[in-house]
């Protein structure tokens, strides 16, 4: 006990300490001080969980790390085994693309559908944009990959459907050439969050100049085209840009969907799925830390490209 | 009490200090990390056999866990990486080699006949879990590959079950034959077996090839591949087996076999699974050898342990572990709770001892590994680094084949030459 005592002493005595010296340092402390602390858990986990580890990883790209050797430096070997010699790297990043350019525009499309006619002042708003919401908060758990497992396979819920009509179906999620479209309508299904994003942006338009259009005689088609997606324009290009990134990002449908495969014939190989079969599969860290390394660059160079498309598409008001 | 800012510090302290006792205290305890792959069957198995080895050494505690096949391989290569490794690892024919040369694994040679008395083990097993001269594995039960056969299937259709001498011409005709009779809805004789890579490997022995040399190379040529892929291509021209989109859902579990998915009579796994399929298929199963290449054709098949248990490398007290894994394979009552659920027991005695006791599963699985005969040739050497990579090119040409995109020819040539990269890659 008398340890304890002794310790508590201490700390004490150094709290008592404190103010006396190092004036300007505890002058920022004093006035900032509560600020860092509430930032503190932030600051944390950014360094220590995506900084600190972002880091290593870019310095085992250049190592043949192997998960249970320690790493020796390889130079830019991996890099250019990617560059040239490496068929599954382009076949993963062509699916992946495929699948961006599929998934993005359509569900774009269907969440700014929704969001007008959600937009339409109907009674219940709230909950329909929840139970809408609802896919999005869902899509990405591996329940959902499962079920649509189930809603695809050869004698799932579409074919039986589909049957009602005398047509009889493949085994969708298992076919080289129907796989990708699976995963797409799981994305598009998953419209929640770029819709409620919309809805947001709808409302920002003022009604007096649909009520100008409507007096000079524009129909309502009329009226989307010139007045709504002009002026909807930003928001569509954050959506669009948000989404991107998270297309290239898509792991968990494809895992499921395939059993970590990418098959059939490497058809829902995702970018991301791949790269995680170099680095757990095949115990080669070094490499896939390096495919990740090339990811980061892709979406840069996409979203960057994004960037400077805009100004020729992207009306700003103010 | 009046709460004062020395008094909350001094509690603190004294808080942390006693938690630091107990934690002191705890670590007297020997601690035993045990982690397996395998259904829930096997955990409950395997934790009661946990808890007897702690009831009968006091001050030992040892922590079960169990994942699915597929996530037990990340989530063992992260611990080992993390310096967290559990102390007693189920390992398998195919990574014990990878394990065992980076150094992740105890080798056990120091133990053998002081704790670990295998001596009634079969010599072949025994170094089937040796690399490099040096024992890292100890088999739990050995097994053999084998075909699941739903014999109710085949009854429906009229045709008689496969025996030993069943030919691959013999299949195809059957096969064919039980798609025709069309007793159910989508229902085929086989499954599409040209992307099994042990199928695969049991035809290549039986024409006197294998898949690796001992040295790790390709043993295999474009004719035997292409030959392997035209095999399957007549038999799907004929719809003696499942068409391509119906074999693509086979994810090589238990559950997604055409045989557990009612779209096929008959799957190829091991005999070992024979229990976990017959708990997912309403109809009864039996288990036959893979149909021959030739009726007099020999040696396609081999007994091999079905998993071992290794100690980590990082385990604080090796023979501790040494001492559980003898525990596991050679206690009587041990051997009792595990039964032949990871195959047959390699130990003599425990063979004699499960025997009696055995249902009539566990009979079949112990009499159709023990009776392969001359059907069961040589052990072939552990599968070399990029083995599972390997495994993986010929499911994906076989798609290619079966898909239309490649003929016979090219597939066996693709495979080939994909397989040779890989393996020079290592």
């Amino acid at each position: 006990m008398a340890a304890v005592q002794d310790s508590a002493v201490a700390v004490g005595a150094g709290a008592k300490a404190r103010p006396a010296a190092q004036g300007r340092l505890a002058a920022i402390w004093t006035k900032h001080g509560a600020g860092y602390m509430f930032l503190l858990p932030w600051l944390v986990g950014f360094f220590a969980l995506t900084l600190g580890p972002a880091v290593a990883s870019f310095y085992l790209s250049f190592t043949n790390f192997d998960l249970i050797r320690s790493a020796e430096w390889v130079g830019t070997a991996n890099y250019v085994r990617i560059a040239t010699a490496d068929p599954k790297f382009a076949a993963s990043l062509k699916v992946t693309i495929v699948y961006v350019v599929l998934s993005v525009p359509f569900k774009l499309a269907f969440a700014l559908l929704v969001a007008i006619l959600l937009n339409r002042g109907i009674k219940g708003l709230t909950f329909y944009r929840a139970i809408f919401y609802l896919p999005s908060l869902l899509g990405g758990s591996v329940a959902i990959a499962v079920l649509w497992r189930q809603l695809f396979a050869g004698d799932g819920l579409v074919n039986s459907l589909l049957a009602q009509f005398g047509i009889e179906g493949p085994s969708w999620i298992s076919h080289p050439d129907y796989s990708i479209w699976t995963l797409v309508v799981l994305s598009v299904w998953q419209f929640g969050s770029p819709m409620i994003i919309f809805l947001a942006g709808l409302r920002q338009i003022p009604t007096d100049m649909y009520e100008a259009a409507s007096l000079d005689g524009a129909s309502k088609f009329r009226q989307f085209y010139k007045i709504t997606l002009p002026l909807l324009t930003p928001v569509i290009f954050f959506n669009a840009v948000v989404q991107t990134i998270e297309a290239f990002k898509a792991f968990t449908p494809a895992f499921i969907i395939s059993g970590g495969t990418g098959g059939p014939i490497n058809s829902t190989l995702f970018y991301t799925l791949y790269l995680y079969q170099e680095a757990f599969g095949n115990f080669r860290m070094g490499y896939a830390s390096a495919l990740a390394w090339i990811l980061v660059l892709i979406i840069g160079l996409f979203t960057a490209f994004s960037f400077l498309t805009s100004r020729y598409w992207v009306h700003y008001d103010d | 009490m009046r709460m004062t800012r020395r008094s909350v510090l001094a509690g603190g302290a004294a808080l942390l200090s006693y938690s630091m006792l107990a934690s002191s205290a705890l670590s007297q305890e020997a601690r035993l990390r045990v982690l397996w792959w395998g259904s829930q069957a096997r955990a409950d198995r395997t934790n009661k056999v946990n808890q007897l080895f702690q009831s009968e050494n006091p001050g030992v505690s040892t922590n079960g866990e169990f994942l699915g096949w597929s996530d037990y391989w990340p989530r063992l290569a992260t611990q080992v990486a993390g310096r967290n490794a559990p102390d007693i690892i189920q390992m398998d024919y195919r990574y014990i080699v990878e394990y065992a040369r980076r150094g992740a694994l105890a080798p056990l040679d120091d133990y053998l006949g002081s704790v670990l008395k295998v001596e009634d083990f079969d010599k072949v097993q025994i170094e089937g879990g040796s690399v490099d001269g040096k024992l890292y594995g100890v088999s739990l039960g050995a097994n053999s590959a084998a075909m699941m056969v739903n014999t109710v299937a085949f009854e429906e259709a009229g045709v008689d079950l496969p025996t030993p001498e069943t030919t691959w011409d013999d299949m195809a005709r059957i096969g064919a034959e039980i798609t025709k009779a069309g007793k159910r809805k989508g229902f085929y004789g086989i499954a599409d077996g040209s992307g099994v890579e042990p199928l695969f490997e049991n035809w290549l022995r039986q024409r006197g090839k294998a898949l690796f040399t001992k040295d790790g190379k390709i043993a295999y040529d474009a004719n035997d591949a292409a030959d392997w892929f035209a095999m399957w291509a007549a038999m799907r021209e004929a719809q003696a087996c499942v068409p391509p989109d119906i074999q693509a859902l086979d994810q090589y579990t238990v559950e997604t076999s055409p045989l557990s998915l009612g779209k096929a009579a008959a799957s190829y796994a091991h005999s070992n699974q024979f229990v976990a399929y017959q708990g997912v298929n309403k109809d009864k199963l039996a288990l036959n050898n893979f149909p021959l290449i030739s009726k007099d054709a020999k040696g396609g098949h081999y007994r091999k342990p079905s998993m071992f248990f290794s100690v980590s490398a990082q385990a604080k007290d090796p023979e501790l572990g040494a001492k559980y894994v003898n525990f596991f394979v050679k206690d009587p009552k041990a051997a009792e709770i595990l039964g032949v659920e990871r195959g047959v027991p390699e130990s003599a005695a425990v063979r004699e001892q499960l025997a009696p006791t055995l249902d009539e599963l566990g009979r079949a699985m112990l009499d159709y590994v023990s009776g392969l005969g001359a059907l069961a040739g040589a052990l072939p050497p552990p599968p070399p680094s990029g083995a599972g990579e390997a495994e993986f090119a010929l499911r994906t040409v076989a798609e290619q084949v079966s898909f239309g995109q490649l003929d016979a020819k090219q597939g066996g040539e693709t495979l080939v030459n994909e397989v040779s990269q890989i393996l020079s890659r290592g």
